[in-house]
């Protein structure tokens, strides 16, 4: 079950490219919007998971998502994309590329956690953050295969790429599952986990880019409206 | 002591917590424009951690009416900024952007603690046997409150004394609605998640559309990232153990 929704979580990324058959250039302030939105659902899910992980010792927790956040942070630092901005569509220098790819499949891995984790808490939950990722992956598909279009990529290529981004959240989702149905006892802290690296994610790689790109008001209201909607529909389906 | 008294006693002393939030920022000198940032970050991760834990709250009474209130707190924001907006501020040393900010912050911690008064009202109508537990855990939870207002204050050029006087400030509203929710718990009651909404959209909303922004202009972005996050996280503990 855990691989069948994380892998359509993944796959519907596809349908981010969609946008770019019709235009040759998407306005950079629809990728700030696509961003925005994306932070919101992202948000609304940290929520949700702190608030299951929360019917377990909330010092877990805390640790968890303390590792989380430090995870991310790591992981740029080590891959050197800590300060890169993913929405340049006139960036022509290579490394660029290959790097907004690196960035992309890294920040799938707290995502698969997330809805390993989730779909422990209880199986309606699960499908509902894998539901709410896959939302998310359609507008980072479109703001990735915007980047690669412009550098010469072609479009059933770019939705191959977006696709296997996403590769590595569906491995964490079944591999989440699996270490923690056998360990029940790391639940909090996958969850924990989880919720820090999903708010770290949205705080160091989403919003960022999405203000300078659309004005601050409009930026705030879709992230706020998209996480409104997270938490009460997920608050319903638990 | 008569009960109404006592509420509004605690009610008073929860208030007066707040002002030592501004305690911190005795021992900042230099207010560069780095400074700022961070303290923007800081006072960010602080807000969208105590709205984290009042959603928690507020959708145990009722998820509709928590996001009602939600959207109801990001319209109230809209509009004051609008207000504000025709107007020239001048607060202090303070004008500009940086006026409309102070103002902002402090009308956003004065609104929110409205829903934290009845909050306090029902939870004594509860049971008042609770209530001194009650007190000091909001009175607690408060200091923060008072460093996230001293955060935005204090950098724009605010002493030490007026930042505690206006955190303690945006938390009278605690005492004035706490004992009209105490004895009148019932009539109370079905509003609280509203309140509760309201609060919580109002501070996520006054960090995405203002403090968040600001930082990421004067500061690394993985810098305002980490300390929006871990302090998000410190406060959502912080809330659950005390």
């Amino acid at each position: 079950m855990v691989l069948l929704y994380s892998s359509i979580a993944a796959g519907v990324s596809a349908v981010g490219v969609l946008p770019l058959l019709r235009h040759d250039r998407i306005p950079v302030v629809a990728i700030g919007w696509a961003n925005a939105l994306a932070s919101g659902l992202m948000l609304g899910a940290a929520f949700l998971l702190l608030s299951a992980s929360l019917d377990y010792e909330a010092w877990i927790g805390g640790v968890g998502a303390v590792l989380g956040i430090v995870y991310v942070w790591f992981t740029h630092a080590a891959a050197g994309t800590e300060e890169l901005d993913l929405n340049r569509l006139d960036e022509r220098a290579d490394v660029y590329g290959y790097k907004v790819l690196l960035v992309n499949t890294l920040h799938s891995a707290p995502e698969g956690v997330a809805i390993g984790g989730a779909a422990l808490v209880s199986l309606p939950f699960g499908i509902f953050v894998a539901l709410a990722m896959a939302v998310h992956n359609i507008p980072e598909a479109t703001a990735l295969s915007a980047i690669l279009r412009s550098r010469g990529v072609r479009l059933d290529n770019a939705a191959g790429l977006a696709v296997m981004t996403n590769v590595t959240q569906v491995l964490l989702a079944v591999v989440t599952y699996a270490v923690v149905s056998a360990a029940p006892g790391a639940l909090p802290w996958a969850l924990g986990f989880a919720v820090g690296s999903l708010i770290y994610l949205v705080l160091a790689e989403l919003l960022p880019e999405s203000y300078r790109e659309a004005g601050h008001t409009t930026i705030a209201v879709l992230t706020t409206l998209a996480m409104g909607a997270v938490v009460l529909l997920g608050d319903l389906a638990r | 002591m008569h009960p109404v008294l006592l509420v509004f006693l605690y009610g008073t002393v929860t208030a007066l917590a707040t002002g030592l939030g501004a305690l911190p920022f005795l021992f900042f000198r230099r207010l560069s424009p780095l400074v700022v940032a961070l303290a923007n970050a800081l006072a960010g991760g602080l807000m969208l951690g105590a709205s984290f834990g009042l959603i928690v709250k507020g959708t145990d009474y009722g998820s509709w009416q928590t996001l009602a209130g939600g959207a109801l707190g990001v319209v109230f924001i809209l509009a004051t900024q609008r207000a504000l907006a025709g107007r020239e501020l001048d607060v202090g040393a303070a004008r500009g952007a940086d006026a409309r900010q102070m103002v902002l912050m402090v009308i956003v911690m004065t609104a929110h603690s409205f829903s934290e008064g009845v909050a306090v009202g029902v939870s004594f109508g509860g049971g008042a046997t609770l209530a001194a537990i009650i007190t000091i855990a909001i009175a607690v939870h408060n200091i923060p409150e008072g460093l996230a207002i001293s955060a935005v204050l204090r950098p724009r050029g605010v002493s030490v004394a007026r930042c505690a006087g206006w955190s303690v400030f945006s938390s009278l509203p605690q005492p004035a609605m706490a004992v009209p929710a105490f004895l009148f718990v019932e009539a109370f009651r079905p509003a609280l998640p509203y309140g509760i909404g309201f609060a919580a959209g109002a501070m996520i909303f006054m960090v995405l559309v203002e403090l968040l922004p600001e930082a990421y202009e004067d500061a690394p972005k993985p810098i305002v990232a980490l300390l929006v996050s871990l302090t998000l996280v410190g406060m959502v503990l912080f809330q659950q153990y005390l």
